[in-house]
């Protein structure tokens, strides 16, 4: 744009105190309607509000602004709210740039006179770059309506069964043998006391009976590509080998001359190489542990329905989906041996483990005891894994302060005997859980506080555990039957799914969503939707809202629709420039630019359904023929430009 | 070095992470030098080296890129690629008469507000030290003013 | 018959290679002489700088000036001839951006002269520096120009209508040019004639010997390594300038297995070629680790600014080695 042909509006917040108490905004407002091309600069207390929105809407009408600027909070809180009030008043929403000067300025700095300084650069920085920009039309993308949910645990059912009972079609999947993922592996859901299995079960049997609804277990993503709207994602099964001729009998089991620890009983018991994970799964068959099994065939003689083939292979399934799903859930912290005793003994275990131990249906038949013996003095450590420990995340695992406390309480119900501590570095049992907590206090649970982590040391019959009390800050040793180690949760397999599916993933490794507090159920991938614990760790009841959220957002997303409009900021050829020189093509992660033919001329283009809008491949054209939209070559050197002081 | 010399720092970063960094410094009340003024890219990929030396050919005493870290990158691989250009990028300036420690290139995450803060005071403090690029500009200017003279 | 169009040709810094594509280009359409009629252009015929102050403003159609702006003199002769002359094009790479001589801008003015007229072997007596003033055996005082501190391209001194990019500017190029000038359909000022709007990979028949995608392991030089003429050099590893550099040369170079080094320069949007060709050639090093570019980087681009500003430096947004200043 040239100077005289631009009508810029420029609109400076306060944001109560939280700008106007450290940057002048009077004086920015004064400082930008002097810079050409600016026809007013206004500032007012809340630029988000109803009030603030109109005074942008009705200059963009009655001033015939063809550019707009606001400076006020970071743009990842309101800059949809601006551009929908651009677009609103008839203006493209492209001819719009936010200015940072709340989180970037006046919460950062304490000198006024600088920070104002600060803001004015800012602000002539976006009216130059304001002066480039182009309008854009958004990227029209026909949808599939049909949606993707990985994972199989609670937020994946609750995912699963918003959109079902919506209508979309779903496909969910697992890479377990069975539906229901770790919650079927608790015993006690607190502080509701229900079993796991128990709690997913109605899920499941609404879910499996829906004809909308397609389940995979066994199966994993290896690939997705497309985007938004219509993602091509290729899916490997695993081999089952049991058809669904299985009747349960359990002769197959019998006849397995294979014994391996099982997992679902903490490793306490041993079990088949073919087996039933737990009573009541889904798919109702029995499963083979492709991993322990020698494929002896003794099985296929046993079964009395022949429901097993054990020459079955692998199968590749390719889906295509408007929307993905992420529920991949947690894996629980599996100490390292000797790490606080664990495996030295077999009286140290971990929260699973006591799971199992408290389960009337588990390897004790509900029975309280260690090796035959009642345990007398029980010691827990909470936090292991999660804060303390040879591999922390340094997230707080949210389940666990409530669950020991109930733990506490159903051991003292089974021996009211039970001298028990509970070492821990916070307890966090928020809300109404706080309830089990004075509950455990009123039955003589002593609580000890720690800040250095406390030392394990298997002394004969005894475990010694020594800790400092941080309140009264002695040394305290306690001579314990039994120590259980409150596991916390880690990210399961994200540093795979984040490579599959193109996200990135917290500090702590779990994967990243793409608002912490505003967008906590989408990934900054359209169309690529975060439920439950693969995000960062949740309760269950946390969970089941978190995946009725991602399901909504998708909902949002393809419901009754049949194409969908994508941002427009993508990369573009100038065809005119290209020397088809394809160093571009190998720039892209997204396989989004191909090649093709002008006349004789092979140029570079881009399909803008596959383009995430990176840059990189307008940085690296060396002819600068490939150009961002948004944050075109000229754009961004107005910006430079401006920075020291020179406006273009 | 005078005293009153303030140095001018042109930062790049990328929307998801560093930005995310400095947004959450600002949240969390967390003091930056008031030097730098950020230019927002989608990735630290899309950062052309042509923008680095416009900003110092404009009198930027520092430049920094920031992106997500190596393997977290949001477009996966744009990090590396800026890696890769800034690297011999500032072999570039150090022939032009460009101290390398002029253009940083950082990886800060969306969580490391404090990475943020240490990072752009330890810029100021070095630049500072480097003094100002601007006499060095002066001179090439003055040059050319009075051979067009 | 219309009037001969008056031209003016002279030389800056220079190797006398744009006059020997000059003479080319025209021995191969001698007709085109017919059409011209030169009133200045000493590197030929005898002219002298008063027979340039004598004519009128104005009066001569086109001043066509290589080489780069390097002495108090040509400063002096470029301004003359502009004053003079109604169009001025900078013809070949020295005066368009500098060109070779324009890398001497990497070093202070008295370390260049220190090295050319004191460290350089030499039969003569050594270290004279060349003076403003002296007295000849005869007893003459003669004066020398100075030399400048800095090469400055032909557009930094005086304005400049058209580029005619090259080292030198093949004929074709050149007698292109001239065709849209003889044309009377002139292109807008400043803008490069004779030449391409896209890069070189568009003419070069090796392009079509590409992968998909141009990604490569090391950086690798013509001198130490054995190459296939038949496939794209920069596939090779070898840093082609080709993808950056202004098309028109018909591909000279990577034709016959050279790669390209960049003497037609920057394309319209390049604001610093350098800078741009730094970003592609980095970015195709498909490299991850830190430590493993920087032993690519080093063993393949030890001179950076040889490589990508070997035509161009003056022209660049820096210009100059900055600290050079400092010397003073």
């Amino acid at each position: 744009m040239r100077d005289k042909d631009v009508r810029i509006g420029v609109y400076i917040c306060h944001c109560g105190t939280n700008i106007a108490g450290i940057v002048d905004v009077e004086e920015v407002a004064r400082y930008a309607s002097s810079i050409p091309g600016v026809v007013v600069a206004r500032h007012y207390t809340f630029m988000c509000s109803e009030t603030g929105q109109n005074m942008i809407k009705d200059d963009i009408k009655n001033l015939k602004l063809n550019g707009v600027v606001v400076a006020a909070c970071s743009p990842a809180l309101h800059e949809v709210t601006f551009k929908n009030a651009v677009k609103e008043a008839g203006l493209n929403p492209y001819l719009f740039e936010m200015v940072n000067i709340r989180e970037h300025c006046s919460w950062t700095h304490t000198d006024r006179r600088l920070a104002t300084e600060k803001a004015k650069d800012l602000v002539r920085m976006a009216i130059a770059k304001v002066k480039e920009l182009e309008p854009l039309e958004e990227v029209k993308a026909e949808v599939v309506n049909s949606v993707l949910v990985v994972g199989s645990g609670v937020a994946g059912l609750s995912a699963a069964l918003t959109l079902a009972r919506a209508g979309l079609t779903v496909y969910i999947i697992d890479k377990r043998p069975v539906l229901g993922g770790f919650v079927t592996r608790l015993v006690n859901i607190a502080p509701i006391g229900i079993r796991g299995r128990e709690f997913v079960k109605p899920m499941i049997d609404e879910l499996v009976e829906m004809p909308n609804v397609k389940v995979l277990t066994n199966a994993e993503v290896i690939s997705v590509e497309g985007g938004v709207g219509n993602f091509k994602v290729r899916i490997r099964q695993r081999p089952t080998y049991i058809s669904d001729l299985c009747t349960l009998c359990g002769y197959c089991e019998k006849a397995c001359p294979i014994e391996v620890p099982n997992e679902y009983e903490g490793k306490l018991t041993m079990r088949k190489a073919i087996y039933l994970p737990f009573k009541e799964a889904y798919p109702p068959k029995y499963v083979i542990d492709e991993n322990a099994c020698t494929k002896c065939g003794k099985c296929i003689d046993a079964c009395p329905v022949k429901a097993i083939d054990l020459s079955v292979k692998e199968r590749y399934i390719d889906l295509n989906v408007g929307a993905i799903i992420i529920a991949v859930g947690h894996e629980p912290y599996e100490p390292d041996k000797g790490e606080f005793g664990y495996g030295l003994t077999r009286r140290v275990i971990t929260s699973l483990q006591l799971e199992r131990l408290l389960d009337e249906e588990g390897p004790t038949g509900g029975r309280f005891i260690i090796d035959g013996k009642v345990p007398k003095t029980i010691v827990f450590i909470s936090c292991v894994g999660s804060l303390i420990g040879n591999k922390t995340t340094n997230a707080c695992s949210r389940r666990c302060c409530s669950t020991i406390t109930y733990d506490t309480l159903k051991i003292l119900s089974k021996n009211p005997d039970s001298h028990i501590y509970i070492l821990y570095r916070d307890i966090r049992t928020y809300g109404f859980e706080e309830e089990l907590y004075w509950k455990a206090l009123e039955n003589g649970v002593v609580f000890v506080k720690f800040e250095e982590p406390p030392k394990v040391e298997v002394m004969g019959d005894k475990i010694m555990v020594y800790v400092r009390e941080a309140t009264i800050n002695k040394n305290i040793v306690i001579p314990a039957d039994l120590v259980v180690l409150f596991v916390g949760m880690t990210p399961s397999n994200a540093g795979e799914i984040v490579r599959i599916f193109k996200l990135s993933r917290t500090a702590d490794g779990f994967i990243r969503e793409a608002h912490l507090k505003l967008r906590p159920a989408e990934t900054p991938t359209e169309g690529i939707f975060l439920a439950g614990a693969a995000a960062g760790p949740k309760g269950v009841m946390e969970s089941v809202i978190h995946g009725a959220a991602a399901a909504s957002k998708a909902l949002a997303l393809l419901l009754n629709k049949k194409y969908i409009l994508r941002e427009p900021l993508v990369a573009k050829v100038d065809e005119e420039l290209c020397s088809g020189c394809l160093i571009c093509v190998g720039m892209c992660p997204f396989n989004a630019i191909s090649v093709k033919y002008v006349g004789e001329r092979r140029v570079a283009t881009v399909n803008p359904l596959l383009c995430m809008g990176c840059g990189t491949c307008a940085a690296a054209c060396p002819s600068g023929a490939m150009e961002h939209n948004g944050f075109k070559d000229k754009q961004i050197l107005a910006q430079v430009r401006a920075f020291a002081g020179v406006v273009v | 070095m005078s005293s009153e010399y303030e140095p001018k720092v042109l930062m790049f970063t990328c929307n998801w992470c560093s930005y995310a960094a400095a947004d959450l410094a600002g949240t969390s009340r967390m003091k930056t030098p008031h030097n730098i003024r950020i230019v927002r890219v989608m990735c630290s990929g899309r950062v052309d080296p042509q923008f680095i030396m416009e900003a110092f050919a404009q009198g930027a005493d520092g430049v920094i890129v920031s992106g997500c870290h190596p393997g977290d990158c949001h477009y996966m691989e744009g990090n590396y690629k800026a890696l890769r250009r800034m690297l011999l990028l500032r072999k570039l300036l150090e022939q032009l008469g460009i101290e390398p420690e002029r253009l940083r290139l950082e990886w800060i995450s969306a969580s490391e507000a404090r990475k943020f803060v240490e990072i752009t005071t330890d810029t100021v403090e070095k630049l500072r030290k480097l003094g100002p690029l601007k006499p060095r500009l002066d001179y090439v200017r003055k040059i050319m003013e009075e051979v067009v003279k | 018959m219309s009037p001969k169009v008056r031209v003016a040709l002279y030389w800056l810094a220079s190797c006398g290679g744009c006059e020997e594509s000059q003479v080319d280009a025209i021995s191969d359409k001698i007709d085109i002489i017919s059409n011209l009629e030169i009133v200045f252009w000493p590197v030929a015929m005898d002219f002298k700088k008063e027979d340039v102050e004598k004519l009128p403003d104005e009066s001569i159609d086109v001043a066509v000036i290589n080489g780069g702006v390097r002495l108090k003199e040509h400063v002096e002769m470029v301004k003359l001839l502009r004053r003079k002359s109604k169009i001025v094009i900078a013809y070949g790479s020295c005066a368009s951006w500098g060109g070779i001589p324009g890398l001497a801008n990497l070093y202070d003015i008295n370390e260049v002269l220190s090295r050319v007229y004191s460290e350089v072997p030499t039969l003569q007596e050594k270290g004279v520096m060349p003076r403003p003033k002296s007295v000849t055996n005869e007893g003459m005082e003669i004066e020398l120009t100075e030399v400048l501190p800095m090469l400055l391209p032909l557009d930094a001194v005086i304005d400049v209508d058209y580029y005619i990019p090259g080292c030198p500017p093949t004929p074709e190029t050149f007698l292109k040019a001239l065709e849209t000038l003889l044309s009377g359909n002139l292109p807008p000022r400043k803008s490069v004639i004779g030449a391409s709007t896209r890069a070189l990979c568009e003419e070069c028949p090796l392009n079509k010997t590409k992968p998909d995608k141009v990604l490569i392991k090391e950086i690798r030089r013509i001198y130490n390594t054995k190459i296939d003429p038949s496939k794209c050099l920069l596939v090779q590893g070898i840093p082609c300038l080709g993808p950056v550099t202004r098309g028109g040369c018909n591909a000279k170079c990577p034709r016959v297995g050279s790669p390209c080094i960049g003497c037609y320069g920057p394309l319209d949007k390049h604001i610093d070629y350098g800078a741009k060709a730094i970003s592609f050639i980095a970015s195709i090093l498909d490299l991850n680790d830190e430590n493993e570019i920087k032993k690519a980087l080093d063993n393949g681009i030890p001179d950076p600014a040889g490589l990508v500003h070997k035509f161009t430096l003056p022209a660049s947004r820096l210009k100059v080695n900055l600290k050079r200043g400092e010397h003073k």
